[in-house]
């Protein structure tokens, strides 16, 4: 589908916030879900890239759909140069969202750096099924540069910041800050935990949950051939034991070895949404 | 000129209405493709690479992009030979379209039982065989890179199935037309190509292969065209049966270049992952670029390079 470009707007240093008027699609991406998008009119760069859904707009009449991204090469430095009005082709909504539970009384969002993206998706949900839900955000990055989308996360929650070096915020990474937290009775044990990053974060995030007793969901990237299950490129581990089928969502892409260990998964059918306990992280980080 | 042009072409014992199929691996099981496209307007559908067992393939980190190409060590993820036939396959019926399944093994003993499996499957037109697998027998070296394997692997194929077999020739070898011949000499219907050929990507900061532990993929996508035109032009030029063009097609003019040095019929592959209608969109293409020059045939085309 070709959508019309609303937006695209610098939000700070290399982070953007593009809006697509999706008004014409039928379907309507869940938090969670995203686009595959051809970043390019040439054949260098080649595949397309994949976007979660940032934010849904729906106003009278018309549906904004907002992507949260960051330049990274050259297909996000294409897209960063997209004007209002110039048409994108752009594949989905794709993948298994988050589940989004009824009743939880407290959530922390961990994310880094653009890992905001999808999270913010599930705190506007979050807070439209019910109002008193108490969401801590923990966003950071490298360095205070780095650190961004204050001033909207603020909107959600009570946000705490977090950077290696210490230049803003809590002085460490991301599980630290939410061990910190928790040890400190800041946080009660047991919350929701929903996080978006880099793997080794999201590997630390699972130890700090198994040992809390938190439910987790964590929203996965990893390079894509296509988007919609064919190519197989992007597949990682899960633990056996630990599958989970919930609805609405379901896995379609499992490949299990013929004895049964070993379970492979694709991040663009089956995810990008995992629970936090299914992913085998040893084994995608070896 | 009275009509539509005529796209039709016989590749073995296969009549398909157009020259244009989807290449084993960037097609899934078919079924994938359904919200994009009517299966039944393609020449042909090719599914991905089946074995008798089914295989969890590659480790992760299995993709990466390189300059107009696409670099993926798969590792031949598949459901397995029965899971196939009893949930992929019935998907086809009532889809009129010829399929040909694209089978993998490790040993010539796989093939053959492959084969004979597939034989007796009336919805399955063709085989087209992988032989670029690694042979465990001998130590993992690939199939295809063996004259005298080849030759073992395809006669014992050929013995037990009167289906089409194509055999997809890789790149990696010193002189691509000595192993033509040999599939020819027993009694291949076809010849397809090219398999990928292998490459490397590094990251420079972690000196590391951007595909982790599995260190080298297929090297497939536009990047690999010019190459892949060569080979099919050499290969068309020694063999009498029908050779269909594999490598980097993304437009009508792409496969038509690959019928002008010699193909009989093309498979898109991965640009089906950037555009999943790009063979419908060839086939239209090719019906405009024959009408517009008065072809009758597209036949007419094929091996036609000056």
């Amino acid at each position: 589908m070709m959508y019309p470009v609303l937006e695209n707007k610098n939000m700070s240093a290399g982070c953007y916030r593009l809006a697509l008027d999706i008004s014409a699609d039928s379907r309507l991406p869940l938090p969670g879900q995203f686009y595959n998008i051809r970043c390019g009119e040439t054949k260098d760069p080649l595949l397309r890239r994949p976007f979660s859904m940032h934010r849904l707009i729906k106003t009278k009449g018309s549906m904004r759909l907002e992507i949260l991204y960051r330049v990274v090469g050259k297909g996000t430095e294409w897209l960063s140069r997209r004007k209002k009005a110039q048409r994108l082709d752009a594949i989905g909504p794709l993948g298994n969202g988050f589940l989004v539970p009824e009743g939880v009384q407290d959530v922390a969002m961990v994310a880094r750096g653009i890992g905001i993206a999808p999270l913010y998706a599930l705190g506007e949900a979050l807070r439209t099924k019910n109002l008193e839900v108490n969401i801590h955000v923990l966003m950071g990055a490298r360095y205070a540069d780095r650190v961004f989308y204050e001033e909207e996360l603020k909107k959600l929650g009570e946000v705490y910041l977090y950077t290696d070096d210490g230049s803003v915020g809590y002085h460490g990474r991301a599980p630290q800050l939410l061990l910190h937290l928790l040890e400190s009775n800041r946080l009660p044990r047991g919350l929701d935990l929903y996080a978006c990053g880099p793997i080794p974060m999201l590997k630390e995030l699972a130890q700090i949950a198994e040992r809390f007793t938190c439910p987790g969901q964590v929203a996965l990237e990893t390079h894509m051939g296509c988007g919609f299950g064919a190519c197989l490129s992007c597949a990682i581990p899960l633990k056996a034991e630990a599958i989970q089928d919930r609805e609405p969502w379901q896995k379609p892409a499992l490949q299990w070895s013929d004895d049964g260990s070993t379970v492979y998964s694709l991040i663009c059918k089956d995810g990008p949404v995992y629970d936090i306990l299914e992913v085998d992280w040893d084994e995608w980080l070896a | 000129m009275n009509g539509s042009p005529d796209l039709s072409v016989q590749i073995g014992g296969l009549q398909l209405k157009n020259p244009v199929m989807p290449a084993s691996g960037t097609f899934g099981y078919g079924e994938e493709y359904t919200d994009f496209l009517d299966l039944s307007r393609l020449g042909a559908v090719i599914v991905k690479t089946i074995t008798l067992k089914p295989r969890t393939g590659s480790y992760p980190h299995r993709s990466t992009e390189v300059a107009s190409g696409f670099l993926a060590s798969i590792g031949l993820q598949n459901v397995g030979v029965e899971h196939f036939l009893r949930e992929k396959l019935p998907y086809f019926d009532g889809i009129d379209v010829p399929l040909i399944v694209n089978i993998g093994g490790q040993s010539v003993e796989e093939y053959v039982a492959l084969a004979t499996i597939m034989n007796a499957q009336r919805r399955v037109n063709a085989l087209e065989l992988n032989i670029s697998c690694p042979n465990v027998s001998k130590g993992g070296m690939h199939f295809g890179i063996d004259p005298e394997v080849t030759r073992e692997l395809v006669t014992r194929v050929r013995a037990v199935t009167e289906k089409t077999v194509i055999v997809k020739l890789t790149p990696m070898v010193s002189d691509i037309r000595l192993f033509a011949e040999v599939c020819q000499e027993a009694g291949a219907d076809s010849l397809s190509l090219i398999n990928a050929p292998l490459g490397m990507s590094v990251d420079v900061k972690t000196r590391r292969s951007k595909l982790g532990r599995n260190m080298k993929g297929g090297l497939t996508g536009p990047a690999i065209k010019p190459l892949a035109l060569y080979l099919v032009h050499q290969v068309s030029k020694s063999v009498d049966i029908p050779v269909i063009g594999i490598g980097g097609i993304s437009s009508p003019e792409d496969a038509l270049e690959f019928f002008i040095v010699g193909a009989s019929a093309v498979q898109v592959g991965t640009w089906n992952f950037i555009n999943p209608r790009i063979t419908i969109e060839i086939i239209q293409g090719l019906h405009e670029y024959l009408s517009e020059h008065k072809i009758r045939a597209f036949r007419e085309l094929v091996g036609t390079l000056l």
